[in-house]
């Protein structure tokens, strides 16, 4: 079986041999390194120590002393660029839903870090298909939807883990939803946003009162700070913010239709923040504004159900057409509300990679791209010595459905692999 | 063509209730009930031959339009492409002779006489399939978008709706119809959704036509849909009835129980005609019984939703009391009871999805099922449940089928005749033979690459879709209503890229 969590002891065996100070050489006929030292789709043989990667070498000899893996392709761990997994649980009822704090339209103090459950079946299921690294951010409800967080995936036979020893970056993001939902959540109950127009607002809003709250911590950073009255109050909300206007963290937009991405893109340019636009399903009508305003693109799942209006006019082209532009995109899965309750990104990326994306840029998308939208390429993305060894094997062309991921290594440690492979 | 056939096809365009006395015989069935419908049949073969005499003159008429003489078909010869029959072996370089709506002659080139005057279409370097059969699909009765304007997929007022029909919610212009024929899908059974016990008539229908009764396949009167599990159990959130899957079960036994009476006293009321009793008084229709009297002489096939191990054998009970026909539908959990299904020789059709979830009794699906089922002797079907997967995808569903253990023959006889087994129309469509309805698909390479693009999807001898006509690209690659700029758009900058 496939399912991650049905432990095997052969598996148990691996995870012993993979232990922390193992090397282990993985080797790949066809090894593609995403910006490594390497000729991508040559053989070539990964050097794993203490969990990172200390070098490439070309064709296939095993050095001695190292744990041999061998498999057809291989790859960087593949990074979904922005998800739900691990705040929104694969049953899909109430206790395992923490995506949306429907409760109030700006939640700009919650985190996703404070909601994620490591032992949620969907991030061991993902790293069964080769996804090592995840953003994931509050969901689609509120226009300031809160803050996101990047942390590894894992096995299912890794040790307890919590979210500390799981997490990239605790706080990688805020974000910010546009569109059909945040009016459809709150304008039934009557409560803003009704309207697009409210939910600008809103945003509008939030960014406006983070900057006066900026000012004054400077004015106090700048004063003599010897009337403790005169100190600002602090303000979970402000300080979250504050930490994308001073270009701290990226500000992700999640927006489908054309003038909610513009929409976007002018509420960045009067706040002066570099936008990453998320979903974008009309991002190829808007190519050139996305150029103009330096926008980066996580483009959302086309195995999305076209569900809503917002989403009506999208296309299978969406990422071959933006990465045409020259625009600088990740692929993402984002949320799924019904059956099934995850989309999974190497099943995505086969479709981008089929509708005009490549192999080759469907890779970067998914790995060293995506880690450089998200600020984290010193550590993951691509195979480069002093990387993480962040590792997926494959036992043919990874986009292919018909072929399977033979093994997983997160920081060095082996977290999935079928059984027989090597 | 049997008398039964058009007997069928009789009741489908005219709609008069002697439809209960039609009975057939399937090959899938146990012995028993081989024989079962074997007296059923000897019993009214009398009345069945003359209402075959009678209507002939009804089915000519209504039919004519489609039934040309051969003399006036066109002629089709596609020839070069590596040709999936499914019936038999792939061909390398095949040959596929088409006759106005039907199949003339399928083979390899050189051995297949090429008739003279007909039109020949080169299709080297592509592969042909046949049309793919989704037998379970809310394409035109689920639109896009989903709009509660639009929408009509669950009558959620009671959880008995044996009455509805699908095929007076379909809208065939909805664009959903054509991303189906953009993903290959030619035939398709689009059923009323999962939140009723019993939700309706499906409607069996080929994928052109600008109405209903141009899409319906003559000669069918489609499925009953049923649900058990999460699905109808959500009346018990407003305190009504079913609360549970118990009520659940009790509901359905209680319509075929009294479907069982309503039948009794028509069988009386046709005896006594049959003897000569001129005062015998008919009894009342009723438009809810009328279909499970059809389900319990086996002319309709109950095409069932159900996900869960204990809610699947609760299926296999209700179809072992009433004696129904049933298809699994979803089967989420089918595989962990695919020896009982094989046992009782019950076919299920698979819904594949990226991950388990979203709903409780998803959680154990898995992309091994069908192999698992496969193996176990139980014959495998790969749906869209289209809007849960689109039907632009139903291929690549497949390739999941093929990572989770199954072969690439089983794979494409999942999506074509075993699929037309399950909705009685193996006679008509899933593999490419000589006298079947002439629909298939041209792709541009191996069915289960994720690369590969259908290219044309051709019903009954008409190109219905062709990805190199911008307007129908626009429903291969983009979105369900397109801005017009769209195909300018993707020409100008993707070039000769596609």
């Amino acid at each position: 079986m496939r399912r991650p969590w049905a432990s095997t002891s052969l598996f148990v065996a691996a995870m012993c041999a993979a232990a922390f100070g193992q090397k282990i050489a993985v080797a790949g006929e066809k090894l593609y390194s995403a910006g490594g030292n390497h000729q991508d789709g040559k053989p070539g043989v990964v050097l794993i120590e203490d969990g990172k990667i200390i070098g490439i070498t070309e064709g296939n000899k095993i050095p001695d002393g190292y744990q041999h893996m061998e498999a057809a392709y291989v790859t960087p761990g593949l990074i979904d660029a922005k998800t739900t997994a691990g705040i929104s649980g694969e049953y899909n009822i109430p206790a395992d839903q923490d995506q949306d704090e429907e409760t109030d339209p700006n939640t700009a103090d919650v985190r996703a870090f404070d909601s994620f459950n490591p032992s949620e079946r969907l991030i061991e299921y993902i790293n069964s298909f080769g996804i090592t690294t995840i953003q994931v951010a509050p969901g689609l409800a509120n226009p300031v939807a809160g803050q996101a967080a990047i942390f590894k995936t894992r096995g299912p036979n890794s040790q307890l883990m919590t979210a500390e020893q799981m997490v990239v970056k605790p706080i990688s993001a805020v974000v910010f939803d546009l569109g059909e939902i945040p009016k459809q959540v709150y304008g039934k109950r009557n409560k803003p946003p009704a309207t697009r127009m409210m939910t600008a607002e809103i945003i509008r809003k939030a960014l406006v009162d983070a900057q006066g709250y900026q000012k004054k911590w400077e004015e106090w950073n700048k004063s003599d700070k010897k009337d403790p009255t005169k100190q600002p109050a602090s303000d979970l909300k402000l300080e979250s913010v504050s930490r994308v206007l001073s270009g701290e963290i990226p500000a992700i937009f999640n927006a489908y239709r054309e003038d909610d991405i513009a929409t976007a893109l002018r509420l960045a340019k009067e706040f002066k923040l570099k936008p990453v636009i998320s979903s974008a399903t009309e991002g190829y009508l808007m190519r050139d504004l996305l150029k103009t305003s330096q926008a980066s693109v996580l483009v959302g799942p086309t195995l999305e159900r076209l569900d809503g209006l917002e989403t009506m006019n999208a296309s299978l082209e969406n990422a071959a057409l933006l990465a045409d532009a020259g625009i600088p995109l990740a692929l993402m899965t984002g949320y799924e509300s019904y059956v099934p309750k995850n989309r999974v990104l190497l099943l995505e990326a086969g479709v981008a990679a089929a509708n005009g994306l490549g192999f080759e840029r469907t890779l970067r998308a998914t790995t060293i791209d995506s880690a450089r939208i998200l600020g984290i390429a010193d550590r993951v993305g691509s195979l480069e010595k002093g990387k993480d060894a962040d590792v997926v094997l494959y036992d043919g062309d990874p986009f292919e459905y018909t072929s399977h991921v033979t093994a997983v290594l997160v920081n060095g440690k082996i977290t999935y692999q079928a059984a027989g492979s090597k | 063509m049997s008398p039964v056939w058009l007997l069928l096809h009789c009741r489908a365009l005219v709609d008069v209730d002697w439809g209960r006395k039609v009975t057939f015989v399937s090959f899938s069935w146990g012995i028993e009930k081989r024989l079962e419908a074997l007296v059923r049949i000897l019993g009214s073969v009398a009345f069945a031959v003359a209402l075959f005499v009678s209507f002939q003159l009804t089915f000519s008429q209504t039919s004519g339009s489609t039934q040309a003489s051969t003399a006036t078909q066109e002629l089709l010869v596609v020839h070069g492409a590596r040709i999936y029959p499914v019936s038999g072996p792939a061909i390398e370089r095949g040959v596929l002779i088409v006759r106005g709506r039907k199949i003339e002659a399928v083979g390899a080139e050189g051995k297949v006489a090429i008739p003279k005057g007909a039109r020949a279409v080169d299709a080297s370097g592509k592969v042909i399939i046949p049309g793919i059969v989704d037998t379970h699909s809310h394409i035109g009765i689920g639109s896009r978008p989903s709009v509660p304007a639009n929408e009509d997929v669950n009558e959620g007022t009671g959880p008995i709706q044996p009455g509805l029909r699908a095929l007076d919610a379909i809208y065939p212009g909805d664009p959903g119809i054509r991303m189906a024929l953009a993903g290959g899908v030619t035939t398709a059974n689009i059923m009323p959704g999962s939140g009723n016990v019993i939700g309706g008539q499906t409607a069996y229908v080929k994928l052109r036509g600008k109405t209903i009764d141009e899409m319906l396949i003559p000669g069918t009167i489609g499925g009953l849909k049923m649900a058990n599990g999460e699905n109808p159990k959500h009346y018990g959130r407003d305190n009504q009835a079913p609360m549970t899957r118990m009520e659940i079960a009790a509901m359905a036994r209680k319509e075929f129980i009294k479907a069982q009476e309503y039948k009794r006293k028509w069988d009386d009321y046709n005896k006594k005609v049959a003897a000569g009793e001129k005062d015998a008084k008919a009894p009342d229709r009723d438009l809810e019984l009328e279909p499970l009297v059809e389900v319990l002489e086996g002319t309709r096939i109950v095409q069932h939703h159900t996900h869960r191990a204990d809610d699947i054998m609760t299926v296999v009970r209700l179809s072992e009391e009433f004696h129904f026909r049933v298809v699994i539908h979803h089967g989420s959990e089918s595989y962990k009871v695919a020896d009982e299904l094989a046992k009782h020789k019950i076919p299920v059709t698979l819904t594949i999805v990226d991950s388990p979830g979203g709903k409780l009794e998803a959680t154990q699906a898995e992309f091994e099922a069908a192999a698992i089922l496969d193996k176990a002797g139980v014959k495998v079907a790969i749906n869209t449940d289209d809007y849960i997967n689109s039907s632009r995808f139903l291929l690549r569903e497949a390739a999941l089928t093929i990572r989770g253990g199954l072969s690439e023959t089983s794979a494409l006889r999942a999506l074509t005749i075993n699929g037309a087994e399950m909705l009685d129309l193996q006679n008509r469509v899933g593999t490419l033979e000589p006298g079947k309805d002439a629909d298939f698909v041209v792709l541009s390479g191996n069915p289960f690459s994720v690369y590969t693009k259908v290219l044309e999807t051709w019903i009954e001898g008409e190109k219905e879709f062709d990805r190199s006509r911008s307007e129908d690209l626009r429903y291969a690659t983009g979105g369900f209503q397109i801005a017009d700029r769209y195909p300018k758009l993707i020409e100008s900058s993707m070039g000769g890229a596609r």
